[in-house]
Parts: C-alpha cells; structure tokens; sequence
C-alpha cells in the first residue's frame, strides 16, 4: 500500500550511528530499514568513524554517507555554523531529498544540516530521543541551541509523552506539532530462551553503563540489601545478581562486593556487546533498571522482550513504557527498590517469558514506527513554504538578544548559500540514479 | 476534524491514555494532546521567600569585611605616610592577636588548654618564619615602579573582595566538616599577594615585618573572628558591623573626601539597595520542576 502513496526522499542525519552504538543509532537504523521497505528512499548522514569515511552501502541498499568531518568531543562534530553547508547541499541534490530528518538534541551535525536545509527550503523533521532539566548551565544553553533549531522545525517528533512535554516547553513549540512516537525492539532478535530458565534460584539481570545517570550509586545501596533479604542458605528463595557493563562507577560495586562478600552472588561481566546482551538476558528473570533520567529506555524493552519481568524506577518516560503489569515500577530510593524487587520475586511465577515476548509483539513493531513517522512526514510535506523574512520573524521571537543572533546566523547562512548557488550551480552536481533492490529475496 | 475525533470519543471509543505502548492509539492522532499535558509540572517549588530586613541583615557581613578590608588599606597608607611607625604597628599586631584569641576562646565551644598551645605554637611558627624572610620581602619587588605596585595592588584586592567567601571563613575551626573551596583559596592568595607588593615599598625589615604580620592576621584570621561573633550572637555581630563601619567611614573622611563619599555609597548600597533589588526581582524567577528532571539520590555518595 506504500507503493501507491507518494514516495519520500528522506536524508537522516545525526552523528550519531553504526558503528557507534547507542538508541539512537538503533532507532535510525530500524526506522531507515522500515521506510525503505514501505518503498520510500533512504539515506543516512553521520561523521567520519576513524578510518569509516565515505559512502557505504548496509542492509537493504540503505545508503549511508560517513562525511570527512572528525568528532570532537563524545562523539560530536565540532561547531562550525556554516563548514557543512557545502558537502550537505551537494548531499540534498546529488540525492534529490525531499525531507530532511534529523536526530538527537546534542548532534551538532543534525543541528547544522536542519538549519542549512532549511535555508535551502527543504521540509525539516526532528526527533528528541533525551530529556533535559532546567536549571544547570549546560541545559540552559542547550535548551538555547534547541530553541533555535526547532524554532523553525517543520514538526517534530519524541520518543515519550514525558519527552514531548520536555521538549515543548524547551522549545516553544506549539504541541500540536510534536508527535509522540516511541522505539520499538526488533523482537525477532530478542527471543526468551527456548527452555525456562529454572527456578532453584532467581536471578536478577542489570545491564547498563555503570554511570551516576543511569543509576549505579542506587545499584550499591540496593544489591547488598537483596542479598540480605533472600540468604543463600534457604532451598527455594536463592537470588543472584548478574552486571553486565562498563564504566565509572564499576570500582563502587566491586567494592561493595568485596565489603559485602558477595562474590559468589554478584557476577560483573564488564562491557556486554550488543550481540550478546540476549543471551546475557535470557540468563536472568528478573531484569534491574536504576536510572535516573530516561526519556524511553530501550533496554526495558529489550528485557521484557526476552520474557523478564522488569523492576525500574519511576524517571522521565519509563512508567509509559511498558503496561502495569509488565513492570514494578519503584520510587528512586533504595528502600523502595528493594520493596519492588520483592514484590517482583513474589509476583515471578505467574510470569511466563513465552507470553509476555508474544505480548511484547503486539505492543512494540519498527513497521509500525515507520507507518507513523510517515504520516508526519505527510504532514510535514503539505505545510505551506515560508519566504526567508517570515522565518526570520520566527528567530526574532526567540528572545532580545538571542533572536537577532539567531537571525543573524540564518542571515549569513542564506547568504553563503547563494553564494554557493552561483559558484557551484546544481546543475553541476551529477545526480544519483535511483536502484530499487527486489523484495522477493526476503 | 478534531470535532470529527470528538464525536467518535463521545460513542465507544475507548480514552486516550498517556502511554507509549500498543502502537498509535485508535482515533487520536500521534500529536494528541489533551488536559493532562504538563499537568505534572511543578512550577516554583524550591523558591524561598525573602524577607527585606533578613536580607539587609545578611548584607551586614558583607559590609563589616569591605570596612575591614578598608581598615588595612588605611593601615598601609598611613605606614607608607610614616604616619605610624614600626613601634606602634607591633603593638597593634599584638593587640589585634590577643583580641583575636579572646573573642574565640569567649565564643568557640573549643575552650581548652590543648588546643590554645597548639595555636600558640603554629603562631609562634609562623612569625619566625615571616621574621626570617621578611629582608626577601623587602627586595622583593623593588626594580617594579610604585604605580605598578600600587595598581596591581588595587586589583588584587578587587579581586579578593569580588571572590571572598562571606557567608563562612577561608580557615576553618578545627574539626570543620567542609574544605575550603577553590575560589575562597584564590580570594585568600590574592590578598597575600596584595600585602607582599606593599611590604615591599617600606623602608625597613621591621616595618616589613610588622606590615606583613598585620595583613596577614587580618586577611587570614578576621573571617573566622567575625564568623565566630556572627554565630555566638547576632546582636553582637550588628553592633561590631556598625562600629567598625562608623570608624572606618570616620578616618576615610579625615584622609579623602571623595573616598569618603564612595565609600558611603558603597555601604549604602550593598545594605540597602541590593536587598531592595533581590526582592523585586524575585518575582521573574521561574522554575519549572517535572518528571524530566534526573532524580535526585537521597543518600550520600562518598567515593
């Protein structure tokens, strides 16, 4: 039915992607496959990754431009304003992109194509997939850099009700423009194990980066307090806890293992690649997740996925994830975690994996993420074209000195751009011939 | 179209729901919003009311350390003039200390033989070493003009005034729970660094000497004196401020008239009239608290 509807031209751009790996990565990835087999014409923009440069092809003849420019700082490309214009305007034309969509609130590669796009009057879209406080400095200012993006954003769309709020009143944006539209888990690949895993003792899965943000300072107080609980001595409630992950907080749980000795009930496999994070899962019934802000949080899904019953704590999007009875959900506070595993543990045998992963087929589909990420492009596609000055009115808006900056930068960026106009004309740049890979194969 | 939606709902359809699972929602469109957008925002939670006279109170902290730190500079002016000389400067480094000492021992919880040897040892320690280098004091700076001397000095008691830490004191009581932070330490070293560049321009090693025991004192040792009055009495505290502020204000009008001048518009403008500034703009703060922000941990972390 994709095949009779208008065909979309669509450039993603974020830096973040393959072979990084992250949500957002996942999400461009499973989204970009879902579209170009809704029949719509994909590409992906992103940086340089070490020596990954140039034009690749992945699953599906997505096309995936890796542009020369290194990342500076967690992976984001230095702020340059105007650097990309050239290498993203022959980019648009060489592939005759009608849309732009652009991802994550802190790609500066995403920031600077929407804006250049815009200036060149493509149909601009973007997703938030973070949520950010109010009031430290960082957030401030990235609110400020959000506000000027999105200030002139077609639509916009976010991973969570909770992201949609944040966003909106980041932004100004009115809400009637922003879409809520959450992940999805590639189910297929997230299977339960093909035999239950037994019940002589319970074990507890964490799997995140062992970070203050996602938690790993309440995993300290809650672990040791569990393991009191449930003592190895009885025959049937044994519990065990497995950590897969890396990162700054891994010395606080060794040593709280060591202070505890829990040797023999804690289990830290340090970094899980992604490949193996199912069969990590499938290990466990119970999955653990201690976050502390979380605008979607794939991990649940892929937990719950897998057939475990999740206990999480009550941030940001997470209490929309999943329904009630999939998850325990538990205030921020040791005391309160431990309180839900235990219910958890209670609750464990009226859990069956196969069940719940049949469930979690109907609740979460890329292809469903895809028809609904259509429907805003559909949108996006029939807004009126605006002229530069009506724009720049918008800018102006945006407050008393960072609107006439804001202004200013478009300005400049509209100049550039007739300047690249003149000097390199499109026609000039060679178009792409279009290939439509055969779908019979799969 | 949105009635359309309306009618629909007013029949079977079943009630939008905040949730991100179960895919798009039948008859509601992805960019539905409805009452409960934002409805748990929380707006101006941690937000203190300010009262105008506690404020000014507060305020008086900041003033009685600008006299202070008047006091010395006129201390420095007057050495320099050789309106004071070595003698009477010794004997206002010894007033000042036994004064010092008095106040904490009357209003520090700490009273105790131990603890009063260990300080007259460090203090002890500490003069011999200042004795011993005060001839590299002198030296110190003397191929730098004076109006460098003087300009720097004026600098870097700015900014040891813009960076002091006026709500406690640089150095802590013993057994304090907090260290200092690195911005007070800065503020501590740039007032040093103002009494080393003066001490440099008097004629004598004694002169040097005493000149340097005198900022010293006051720079290292005043904060934690007042800090102490503050906490034994409040009362006290006010009637030390306003003291303190009426003789400095006394001596800056025998020495300058337009300093005078400046100096009373200083002090009535950080008592009066930025109290006054803080409460009116109260009312533009605005502080937007949700289920967005990261939680905050209820324990300590102690790494």
């Amino acid at each position: 039915m994709g095949q009779q509807k208008e065909r979309h031209r669509i450039l993603m751009v974020s830096d973040f992607f393959y072979p990084n790996f992250g949500g957002v990565e996942n999400h461009i990835y499973y989204l970009s496959q879902c579209l170009l087999k809704l029949g719509h014409k994909v590409v992906v923009m992103t940086h340089a990754y070490g020596n990954r440069s140039g034009v690749r092809y992945m699953t599906g003849g997505l096309k995936v431009y890796y542009i020369p420019w290194t990342p500076f700082l967690m992976q984001n490309t230095l702020p340059t304003f105007y650097g990309t214009l050239p290498i993203i305007r022959t980019i648009l034309i060489r592939e005759k992109i009608s849309l732009v969509h652009g991802h994550q609130a802190f790609s500066t590669l995403c920031h600077e194509a929407l804006m250049h796009a815009r200036t060149m009057g493509y149909k601009v879209v973007f997703t938030d997939h973070s949520l950010y406080g109010f009031s430290d400095v960082g957030s401030i200012h990235m609110n400020k850099v959000l506000q000027f993006t999105l200030a002139d954003v077609t639509q916009a769309i976010c991973v969570s009700h909770t992201s949609k709020e944040n966003t909106v009143l980041r932004s100004g944006l009115p809400p009637e423009k922003v879409f809520v539209i959450p992940n999805a888990v590639d189910t297929a690949m997230f299977k339960p194990a093909v035999e239950r895993p037994s019940r002589d003792e319970i074990v507890i899965v964490v799997i995140s980066r062992l970070v203050y943000r996602k938690g790993a300072d309440l995993l300290v107080e809650v672990i040791p307090e569990v393991c009191r609980l449930y003592p190895y001595v009885k025959i049937c409630d044994k519990v065990r806890f497995i950590i897969g992950g890396d990162g700054p907080k891994r010395v606080r749980l060794e040593e709280m293992r060591e202070k505890h000795s829990l040797q023999d009930r804690v289990e830290m496999l340090g970094a899980v690649p992604h490949a193996q994070v199912r069969s990590v899962l499938v290990s466990g019934h119970i999955f653990l997740n201690s976050s502390l802000t979380e605008a979607f949080c794939i991990a649940i899904l892929e937990a719950a996925s897998c057939g475990l019953l999740t206990v999480s704590t009550r941030v940001g999007g997470v209490p929309e994830v999943l329904p009630d009875d999939m998850v325990v959900l538990a205030e921020p506070d040791p005391s309160d975690m431990v309180h839900a595993i235990k219910k958890a543990i209670s609750i464990l045998p009226m859990i069956d994996p196969q069940v719940m992963h049949n469930r979690m087929k109907g609740l979460y589909d890329w292809h469903d993420v895809a028809k609904r990420t259509e429907i805003v492009y559909d949108r996006a596609l029939k807004c009126t074209n605006q002229s530069l000055l009506g724009r720049l009115s918008r800018y102006l808006s945006c407050g008393a000195w960072a609107g006439k900056l804001f202004c200013l930068v478009m300005i400049i960026d509209f100049l550039l751009w007739r300047l690249l106009q003149i000097w390199q004309p499109a026609e000039h740049i060679e178009e792409v011939p279009d290939f439509t890979l055969s779908h019979d194969e799969d | 179209m949105d009635t359309n939606i309306g009618e629909r709902t007013s029949e079977a359809q079943p009630k939008w729901r905040k949730v991100a699972y179960g895919g798009m929602q039948p008859g509601f469109d992805d960019n539905h919003t409805d009452d409960s957008f934002l409805e748990d925002m929380v707006m101006n939670a941690n937000v203190v009311k300010r009262n105008m006279l506690k404020v000014m109170q507060d305020s008086v902290s900041i003033s009685q350390y600008l006299c202070i730190v008047v006091l010395v500079g006129l201390v420095w002016t007057y050495t320099l003039r050789s309106t004071l000389d070595e003698k009477s400067l010794l004997f206002l480094d010894i007033s000042l200390l036994g004064l010092g000492f008095m106040v904490i021992l009357l209003t520090g919880e700490m009273l105790s033989l131990k603890l009063l040897s260990h300080y007259l040892l460090n203090i002890s320690f500490f003069t011999t070493g200042l004795y011993i280098l005060a001839p590299i004091y002198h030296i110190l700076t003397r191929s730098i003009s004076s109006d460098s001397i003087w300009a720097v000095t004026v600098l870097l008691l700015l900014l040891h005034l813009f960076l002091h830490d006026y709500s406690g004191s640089t150095i802590k009581p013993p057994g304090a729970l907090q260290n200092p932070t690195l911005i007070s330490c800065i503020s501590l070293n740039a007032s040093v660094v103002a009494s080393v560049f003066i001490a440099s321009r008097l004629p004598s090693r004694l002169h040097v000497f005493a000149i340097m025991l005198f900022s010293l004192q006051v720079f290292l040792f005043a904060p934690l004196v007042t800090y102490c009055i503050k906490k034994y009495s409040i009362w006290l505290h006010l009637l030390l401020s306003f003291f303190l502020m009426s003789v400095t204000l006394g001596l800056v009008y025998s020495l300058h008239r337009l300093l005078f001048v400046m100096l009373l518009g200083l002090l009535v403008f950080v008592n009066v009239v930025c109290p006054y500034w803080l409460i009116r703009i109260q009312e533009y703060k605005f502080e937007i608290n949700g289920p967005w922000d990261e939680a905050k941990l209820c324990f300590d972390i102690t790494d």
